[in-house]
Formats: C-alpha cells, sequence, structure tokens
C-alpha cells in the first residue's frame, strides 16, 4: 500500500517532469526561435519591436514547395528587410526567381518542411535530397532548365576569348565582371547586363547597331573601345553569349561534357548510347542509396560523384566505363554538370521555354555543328583528333580519323557506318531510332570525320564485290597473319572483329584488299603487302584468298 | 409589501444571506454530489466510493490480498490498458493533423514532426506506446498461462485475450502503414504478401486460377493488387475506428468478465500460503459474516465469500486502486520518458519503384517473416494457425486444478519451465544456425516439388520437434499441464529466437549478417 502510493507519487512526478521539458523544449529551445531571438537582440531597438518571433514559411502551391527555411534565414522572408551581411538575418542576392513566389527549395534542395538547421539542410539519413553544396549551387537550374546548343569546350572557351579580346567588358556586365565605362557618358546609359543574354534573347543585328552607334559618336568608348569585327568573330562571340544563361560555370561544364564524348555511352533526356547508364536524373541520386564503401570523405553524392569520375571501377564494382585521366578541374566540372542532371516534375505551364523546346519541339541541348556533335558522341572512344583510344582494361577503340582508312571509305560508308553501328560491339547504332542523331547531324559528322584526317575519299571504279580466292588458302593464312589479333574467328581481340555484319556488308572488296595491303599508318595494323625482317610480303593472290576467306562469314554470326 | 420589510427587519435569513451562503458551499457540495458518498474514511464509504462510481464500479468492493500481491500479476493488464488510454488521447490528437492520403500523409507527418506544438513528442509517444501495448499484451498472455490463470471458469476469458491480442496486433499493424515512409509501405508490401502465401500451396497444387485464397485475402487486405490509396484509406478507418470499438468492446467482456469469474485465479489454499494478515493492513473485516451473501447465489458459479467470513479481502479503495493508479502511472512515465529521448522513425517517402532492401514486417512479426523466407505457407498461415488454435484449446483440454493461481503451476513446475526453455533455445538456435550454414532442400535439389518444401522446411521441423518434446513431457509427468508447460515455453523461446534473428541478424536479399555493419554497400 505504502509502497503503491510511493510508486504512484513518483511515477507521477517522473511523468509531469518529461511533460515539463517537452513543454520547455518546445517554447524556448527549438532551432528557428533560439535564431530569431539572436536576430531580435541584434536589431536596434526599434525594429526588434516590431520583429515577432514566430514560424515563418513561404508556401507556393504551383510548385509544391513548403519551405520553413525562411523561419532562420528570417531575412530572406517577403516583408522582411534584414540587416546588410548578415548571415542569417541578410537578404537574399536579387535573383530572377523570386524566393518569396517559388521558395527555396526549388533552388537549393533541402527539406523546406523541417525547422530543425539539420534536417532542413537535408544532411541527415533519410533525407534523399540534401541542400547542394554552393561551389555547386547553379546545378539547381537543372531542376526544370534545359540549357540548349551548348557547343563543345574549346568551341565555347574560344568565343570567351574573342568577347574578352573586343573589350566587350568596358562597357558590358558578365557574371559580375566588367561594365566599368558607360558609353553614354556621366550619367548617360549603361552597357547592358549580359550574364543572362542568352536565356531572354538578343538582336541578330546587334553588331550594325554598333557599329552606328559608333559613327555617331565622337569620343568616349564608343570610339576607343569598340571596333571592327570579322563575321567569324561575331559567330562566335553570338555562340558564347547563346550560353550566358544566368548560371555561371555551368555551361562550362555541360560544355566539358560535349567535349568528353560522354554521351557516346549514355543517354540524357533520351539521346546517346546505352552502355552506360541513362544519366538524365542521376543528379537526383538519394546519397543514402549509393554505396560508400570505396569512398573516402563525406557520404556526399558531390564527393561520390568525383571519386567516381577519378577511378569508376574502383567505385563500383564491375563498372564498364573507363578511367578517362581527368584533371581535377575536369572532375570538378562533371561534378557540376551530372549534379544539375536533376528533373522536378511541375505542370506543363510552369515549364520554362527551354525545357518546352527541349522536350516539345525537340531542339537539341548540344550545338550540332560537326565538332560538337563529335565532341558529345564520339570523342571518348575515338579520340578527340580520331586517334582511337586506349584504355587500361579494354580492347583498341579504332583510329578513325586515320588517313589509310579515310581514303578507302566514301561519305556513304561513313555515313551508314554510323547510322548502323557494329551490333554486339561497343559502337552504337546511330540512326534514327531512339536515342539516335538526325540524318543532317550525322552529314555533319561525316563531313567533320572527313576533316580530321584531310584525306579525299580515292574513289573506287571497281564493282563493290570483285575478289576470287582460295578460301582454304585464305584461311590458313588468316590462322597464320590475322587471328592473333582478330580472333580465330574473327570475333575480334586487340583488333576488330571482322565477322561483324555490319562491316562485311558496308566493306568493299577493295576496302578489304587495301586495308590488308597497305595496313593504317600509325596503328598496330601494319601493311602486310610489304614484307618485314621478321616476316614475308603477302602477294595479292595471298590476300585475296584472306579476304574470299573473310566473306564466308557474311550471314553467318 | 410588509411581510417583505419585516423579513428585511428580521436580518439573519435574508434571500441576499442565504445565496452567499450557498456560494459559498458550492464547490464543497459540488464535490460531496460528484461522489455521492463523501471522503472514503469508513469501511462503508470505501465501499459506496468503489460502487458509487461508474468507472470504479467494475471492481468489486473488497479485493483478496493474493491478489493484491505484485507477483500476482505484475499489473500488467492494467499497463495494457494504460497503454491503450495513452494511445487513444495521443491518437486522437494526431487526428487533428493527419492526412490519409498517399504522399500527403508524409507530408503531414512531417508537419506534426516539425510544425504542431510538440507534434513530434506526441507521435513518438503514441509510436512507444503501441510498441509497449503489444509488448505488455504478450507478456500478460504468458502471465496468465504461467499462473494457470485460464482454468475454470476463465476459459472463455482467456479466448477473448486471445481476441484482445489479436486486435491489438491488428491495431499496431495497420498504424504502422499510415506515415506512408519506405518503412511503412515496405512493411506492409511484406505483411500483405504474407496474407497471400496460402498461394504457394495452391500453386503447388495447380488451382490458382479457380481458387485462390491468398490473392483473396492480399485483395481484402489491401483493397488492390498493391499498397496504395485504397490500402491506405482502408488502414485508417481499421486503425482510427473498427479496431479501436472492437478492441474497446473485447475489454469491456474481458474486464466484466474478471467480476464474474471471482475475480483473478487464486491457488485453493490461499489463505494458507498467505498467512494471518499483518497488522499493518487496515482494516481487516475479522467479525463474523452478519449478512447472507444470497444475492452472490444468483451469480453462477461459486463465491469465495459465501458462508465465511472475507477475513483475507481488504477494501478495493484504497489498496486496490492505489496500486492501479500506480501502475497506470508507470506505464505513462515510461512511454513519455522513451518518447522524449527517442525518435518515431521516418525514412524517405513511399516509393513503389525502389524497394527497400531488405524489407522488413513490423517487428513482431519478423519472427513469422523467418519462417516465411523457408516457406510462405508454412510461416505465413500454417503454423501461426496451429499456434493459435492450439492457444486456443488449452484451457479446454487442460482439466486439470494442480498449481491454479501460482505462478508454473502444476506437474513439473519450475524445473519443467527451465528446462523446456534450455530445449527451446537449443532447438531453434540448432535449426537456424543449421539452414544458415548449409542451406535447405531447395539449395541441394533445385527441382524439388513445391508441396514437399512446404511440408518439410526448418518451420515445420521446429513445430515437430517441439511437439515431439511436449508429447514427451506429457507422458512423463503423466500431465496435460506439464504438456502444455513445455510446449508453451517452447514456442516463447522460438518466436524471441526467430524475432531476433529477423530484426537484427538479417540483411540484403535476407541473408544472415552478425552486425548490419557488413551489409554490402554500406
Amino acid at each position: 500500500m505504502k509502497a503503491n502510493k510511493h510508486l504512484l507519487l513518483w511515477s507521477s512526478l517522473a511523468a509531469l517532469a518529461v511533460l515539463l521539458w517537452a513543454a520547455v523544449d518546445e517554447n524556448f529551445l527549438r532551432d528557428w526561435r533560439v535564431i530569431q531571438w539572436g536576430i531580435q537582440a541584434r536589431l536596434p531597438s526599434s525594429q526588434a519591436d516590431a520583429f515577432t518571433i514566430q514560424l515563418r514559411q513561404i508556401v507556393s502551391r504551383e510548385v509544391g514547395a513548403t519551405d520553413r527555411c525562411v523561419s532562420c534565414h528570417v531575412g530572406m522572408a517577403p516583408g522582411e528587410s534584414g540587416i546588410e551581411g548578415d548571415r542569417l538575418f541578410g537578404r537574399h542576392r536579387d535573383v530572377v526567381h523570386d524566393p518569396a513566389s517559388y521558395g527555396c527549395t526549388v533552388c537549393h534542395g533541402g527539406q523546406g518542411r523541417a525547422t530543425d538547421t539539420a534536417d532542413a539542410h537535408g544532411t541527415v539519413p533519410h533525407w534523399p535530397e540534401p541542400m547542394l553544396p554552393k561551389e555547386y549551387l547553379f546545378a539547381g537550374c537543372g531542376g526544370c532548365h534545359t540549357h540548349l546548343s551548348v557547343p563543345n569546350l574549346t568551341q565555347l572557351e574560344k568565343g570567351r576569348a574573342r568577347f574578352e579580346q573586343a573589350d566587350c567588358l568596358a562597357c558590358h556586365k558578365l557574371d559580375g565582371r566588367g561594365g566599368t565605362l558607360r558609353p553614354g557618358g556621366a550619367g548617360g546609359q549603361e552597357g547592358p547586363d549580359l550574364s543572362r543574354v542568352g536565356a531572354y534573347g538578343f538582336k541578330a543585328n546587334w553588331y550594325e547597331h554598333h557599329m552606328e552607334q559608333k559613327k555617331k559618336a565622337a569620343s568616349g568608348p564608343w570610339v576607343s573601345a569598340f571596333g571592327e569585327l570579322s563575321e567569324s568573330e561575331r559567330r562566335e562571340i553570338d555562340e558564347y553569349l547563346r550560353s550566358r544563361v544566368g548560371a555561371p560555370g555551368l555551361s562550362e561544364a555541360k560544355a566539358l561534357f560535349h567535349t568528353l564524348g560522354c554521351r557516346g555511352c549514355h543517354k540524357v533526356r533520351g539521346v546517346g548510347g546505352d552502355d552506360g547508364p541513362d544519366l538524365t536524373a542521376v543528379g537526383n541520386r538519394d546519397p543514402g542509396q549509393l554505396s560508400f564503401a570505396q569512398v573516402q570523405g563525406e557520404r556526399t553524392l558531390a564527393n561520390w560523384f568525383k571519386q567516381h569520375f577519378r577511378s569508376p571501377a574502383a567505385v563500383v564494382q564491375g563498372s564498364a566505363m573507363p578511367e578517362l585521366g581527368l584533371t581535377e578541374r575536369q572532375v570538378d566540372q562533371l561534378t557540376f554538370y551530372v549534379l544539375s542532371l536533376r528533373r522536378r516534375n511541375y505542370p506543363e505551364a510552369l515549364w520554362p521555354k527551354d525545357r518546352i523546346r527541349a522536350e516539345r519541339f525537340g531542339m537539341r541541348e548540344f550545338a550540332t555543328d560537326g565538332a560538337t556533335l563529335y565532341g558529345t558522341f564520339c570523342a571518348a572512344c575515338h579520340g578527340a583528333g580520331g586517334e582511337g583510344m586506349r584504355y587500361p582494361g579494354f580492347a583498341a577503340f579504332p583510329a578513325i580519323g586515320n588517313l589509310d582508312f579515310l581514303r578507302l571509305v566514301s561519305d556513304d560508308f561513313l555515313r551508314e557506318q554510323i547510322k548502323r553501328g557494329r551490333p554486339g560491339r561497343r559502337m552504337p547504332a546511330w540512326g534514327q531510332q531512339e536515342g539516335g542523331l538526325r540524318d543532317e547531324e550525322i552529314s555533319r559528322l561525316v563531313a567533320y570525320v572527313r576533316d580530321l584526317g584531310g584525306a579525299a575519299y580515292e574513289g573506287d571504279p571497281k564493282p563493290r564485290r570483285w575478289v576470287e580466292g582460295d578460301v582454304v588458302a585464305g584461311e590458313r593464312l588468316y590462322v597464320k597473319a590475322c587471328a592473333a589479333c582478330h580472333g580465330d574467328r574473327g570475333e575480334g581481340r586487340e583488333g576488330p572483329a571482322l565477322n561483324n555484319r555490319v562491316l562485311l556488308d558496308l566493306a568493299t572488296d577493295t576496302y578489304l584488299f587495301k586495308t590488308i595491303q597497305n595496313g593504317r599508318t600509325g596503328t598496330s595494323m601494319v601493311a602486310f603487302g610489304a614484307g618485314s625482317t621478321v616476316r614475308g610480303a603477302l602477294t595479292d593472290a595471298e590476300i585475296s584468298s584472306i579476304v574470299a576467306f573473310l566473306r564466308t562469314w557474311e550471314g553467318k554470326k | 409589501m410588509n411581510n417583505v420589510v419585516e423579513k428585511r427587519n428580521a436580518g439573519e435569513e435574508s434571500a441576499v444571506g442565504r445565496f452567499v451562503e450557498n456560494l459559498k458551499a458550492a464547490p464543497h457540495r459540488f464535490t460531496e454530489t460528484m461522489f455521492r458518498s463523501g471522503r472514503p474514511h469508513s469501511d462503508r464509504t470505501r465501499s459506496t466510493f468503489v460502487f458509487g462510481n461508474v468507472f470504479l464500479h467494475l471492481h468489486s468492493v473488497r479485493t483478496h490480498r493474493w491478489s493484491l500481491r505484485w507477483s500476482a500479476t505484475w499489473g500488467l493488464g492494467i499497463a495494457a490498458f494504460s497503454c491503450f488510454f495513452v494511445l487513444v488521447a495521443t491518437g486522437v490528437l494526431l487526428m487533428f493533423y493527419y492526412k490519409p492520403y498517399p504522399d500527403v500523409a508524409y507530408l503531414s507527418i512531417k508537419d506534426i514532426h516539425f510544425v504542431v506544438p510538440t507534434g513530434r513528442f506526441i507521435r513518438n509517444i503514441h509510436r512507444w506506446s503501441g510498441n509497449m501495448m503489444v509488448v505488455i499484451v504478450l507478456l500478460h498472455m504468458a502471465r496468465v498461462f504461467y499462473t494457470a490463470a485460464y482454468r475454470p471458469p476463465r476459459e472463455f476469458n482467456w479466448v477473448t485475450g486471445m481476441g484482445l491480442l489479436a486486435v491489438t496486433l491488428g491495431l499496431s499493424f495497420t498504424g504502422y502503414l499510415l506515415p506512408w515512409d519506405q518503412l511503412a509501405y515496405w512493411a506492409i508490401t511484406i505483411g500483405a504478401n504474407i496474407a497471400q502465401s496460402p498461394r504457394e500451396v495452391t500453386d503447388a497444387l495447380g488451382m490458382t486460377q479457380w481458387f485462390d485464397v491468398g490473392g483473396l485475402q492480399k485483395l481484402i487486405l489491401l483493397g488492390s493488387e498493391e499498397v496504395g490509396e485504397e490500402a491506405l484509406i482502408r488502414f485508417y478507418l481499421f486503425h482510427v475506428m473498427i479496431l479501436p470499438l472492437a478492441l474497446v468492446a473485447l475489454i469491456a467482456v474481458h474486464f466484466w468478465r474478471i467480476r464474474k469469474d471471482g475475480g483473478l485465479a487464486r491457488p485453493v489454499d490461499a489463505d494458507t500460503r498467505l498467512g494471518p494478515p499483518s497488522g499493518e493492513v487496515y482494516p481487516v473485516f475479522t467479525e463474523a459474516p452478519q449478512k447472507t451473501y444470497s444475492l452472490a447465489a444468483i451469480v453462477k458459479g461459486r463465491t469465495a465469500v459465501v458462508g465465511r467470513g472475507p477475513e483475507q479481502t481488504i477494501p478495493s479503495m484504497p489498496h486496490l486502486l492505489f496500486g492501479e493508479a500506480a501502475v497506470f502511472m508507470l506505464t505513462i512515465a515510461l512511454s513519455v520518458i522513451l518518447a522524449i529521448f527517442l525518435d518515431a522513425p521516418l525514412k524517405e517517402v513511399a516509393n513503389p519503384a525502389v524497394p527497400e532492401n531488405p524489407a522488413k514486417a513490423p517487428w513482431y512479426f519478423l519472427g513469422l517473416q523467418e519462417l516465411v523466407s523457408h516457406s510462405a505457407f508454412m510461416g505465413g498461415i500454417g503454423i501461426p494457425m496451429i499456434v493459435l488454435i492450439g492457444l486456443g484449446l488449452i484451457p479446454y483440454l487442460d482439466r486439470e486444478t494442480e498449481g491454479t493461481g501460482i505462478w508454473f503451476g502444476g506437474p513439473g513446475g519450475r524445473p519443467l519451465v527451465v528446462g523446456s526453455a534450455i530445449f527451446g533455445l537449443a532447438a531453434v538456435v540448432a535449426v537456424e544456425a543449421f539452414v544458415i550454414r548449409f542451406g535447405w532442400i531447395r539449395q541441394w535439389w533445385p527441382n524439388t516439388p513445391q508441396l514437399v518444401v512446404t511440408l518439410v522446411n526448418p518451420g515445420t521441423l521446429l513445430t515437430f520437434l517441439y511437439a515431439v518434446y511436449s508429447v514427451w513431457c506429457l507422458r512423463k509427468y503423466d500431465s496435460t499441464r506439464a504438456g502444455a508447460l513445455a510446449l508453451f515455453t517452447c514456442f516463447v523461446c522460438g518466436f524471441v529466437v526467430l524475432t531476433v534473428i529477423g530484426s537484427y541478424f538479417r540483411g540484403p536479399n535476407w541473408d544472415f549478417y552478425w552486425s548490419p555493419s557488413q551489409w554490402p554497400g554500406h
């Protein structure tokens, strides 16, 4: 009885104490309350009275955001004035997308509904989308936007150099630089800020317009800073300006992606090869679902990507992606770009025009000149200059810029080859099917590849099939001379597969004959028509019989 | 007119004076009218305090000293009821903010967690009380079994108790889905697949297309082929209305039957075992009965006090009621202490495209899930049915009288229970270790027909071992109670070990791991 009374007393007191603690915790210890008190204390007394301690939030029904970030970052809440330079009470930088109507998480990521610091920043278990790190902030643009016609990095850099050489920065601002001179004189008109000129467009006749102004002017920057530009210079500047969409660094990162040939294996929004994983939403991946067993350092998506780019197979067991030998800067840029490959699902009415152009009108994200197409789809395997590639652990990739090769193939051969690929090998078919290229794009690619070697097709007066040879002798010779590289059944080893359906269909007898006879300079394929110290020369008849033997594989697997 | 003036002159009994007096007396009178018989000072008022109160009159006015010892019950029944009380209170609060629709449900839980004042705390209490209730109900059942308290006239209340266990598990299971996170979604998917497990047998017999009882069970459970909005609204309705009402009804029957069955079970010689009451216990009713207990005669069964003074009973108020209040507050204290330190889990929003690996059912079903991994039908339906039928039959098969009301009472007693525990643990650990180390029929002979695996698998082997051991004990002690003690103890051991293995030692693809740190990809 007495014991029960004691038990009742103490358990009641314990429960009461916990309830009191819960009340104290709720009213005095919540992160956002403590922060708002701190802000109130720093405000001048007149403002401090008007400052209410309360939960603040931005609700945007359209984008589905309920963001309570402004409960701590109060200065960014609608209607708050903020303190200049204050980390938590400072105002948001002026941006096109007003936080008051779009919320915060749309661009920054994180957990908008949370009111505790770690939860809100999303750096807690079971929150799939932590905030984007500051250095990759503009990757957030990729949630809605699709930057179109981005050229390869060489061209973009050329455009930037041209833009700076032409001294455009004298009057124009771009990504926070330049704009020191006023073309209209003191108090006159400023040069427009060009940081986002690619997003809202510019007049095609800007150059003529500038020239008129220059003619009218007697002094000042119109005379001192602006000079004549050639048409090619103007084209390069135009290209550069189109890439200025208010996301500094992101266009360059995307341009690098269009230089290294990543889409040869990876699809992004439906265009690209099938060898690697589709990257369309790879920036949305949940770090909690990734294996960090072989990744040192912090468990963030950015760090995972970086280590993966340095050494893919070390991070993902059995990865078919070679080590690309990237510089740290390239690793950084690629990480930036793949983080921007994120997708949010909004009603179509909210789509920006670039996304509508890309997804409804089929506009390309990559520029469709030959160089960018080659950089986007081919460079990873065939090398930036068509010299072929050799990655540790992978069979060598053919040098398609080789002179001996280009002399023997017509443009039709190249076009058909690109369209049909090499079934069963890593070369995909790039024809009209899903993920492929359009006819005019393939034509530009063919022209570009032709230019890589700078060799024209030497022509072939003979019919496509003219060889007659002894198949048995051919097989004997093949086993002796060719099988070591091309495999016993032509399945390909160090050298390309010769039993390939598309190859045997496209290759003329002349092509096969001359390739064996003359070899390919600079590759492992030597000229068998000429002897060497270790091996006698093959006669024309012998080469013919080898070709005849190769033809026996036609129609077989 | 004159009259009024006269009265005013008289002074002491004016209307205003009486009004003021009445006003002063109002609080006192309010208390008096509320409790009808005033403060419980005497035996008489203590009695009226109990039977004059709608909430307390379910108790008898006097309670036997045997029932008041802590070791008689450990207060488990009241503790389970306290959990339910807390769950209703916190559950109603949560209902103000919870929105039962996919994805929206998840967001509303996030809001409860982050924005609703003390919402996180309330949800934690709800979660901890829910888990505590499952544990306490299981312990309560074990207590009733080991004290042989299911014996006549309490057989039916044992069956009612089993109903309460089922409803409790149902409540916990339906509540599991409501947060609509990955944990919830895949746990319920697993649960629904367990419900579908008869298909293993119908498939093996090739009759699924005519008689798909497994598919039907799953369809009834989920309202659809997959866990989705139909399942959510269904689970919600069951969780907040149908099952709580069923539980309240069953609790009413359960409590009422405790009274009607003569209070808690106690041994025939309880009075001698207790000895004379100590002098501190006050007041003990020692006089010879002045009344006959004729009213008791219309109640079916014997009552302990007929023809004899209730010398071993003491007033329920305060002795029993303070004990119950203490258990009630202790349970609440435990749940709020757990709630303030440990947050209820909330993972990513449910995503049908990304299965959790391993996907685990709620913890109390993990023993079953372990068995299901060997054979879906036996783990999901066969063995649970055997266990449920066996439990339900216990009071009807054990008609002995030895050891009623005594812990581990009956032939064999405590040594038998200890021996059974050792055997039960050894058997389950041995069978599981064998399967984990060497695999089972399917790994050795991949083409074995499914029916063979359904009949011969680690679960059925274990059940068979337990049954054989229990029959051996039954023959050895020549007592059904001894067999029941052995079997029940074995199944408790099996349940505990399988649940622990399922909870802590099963990783991705239900493979065995010593700890989660060895899971691939972590």
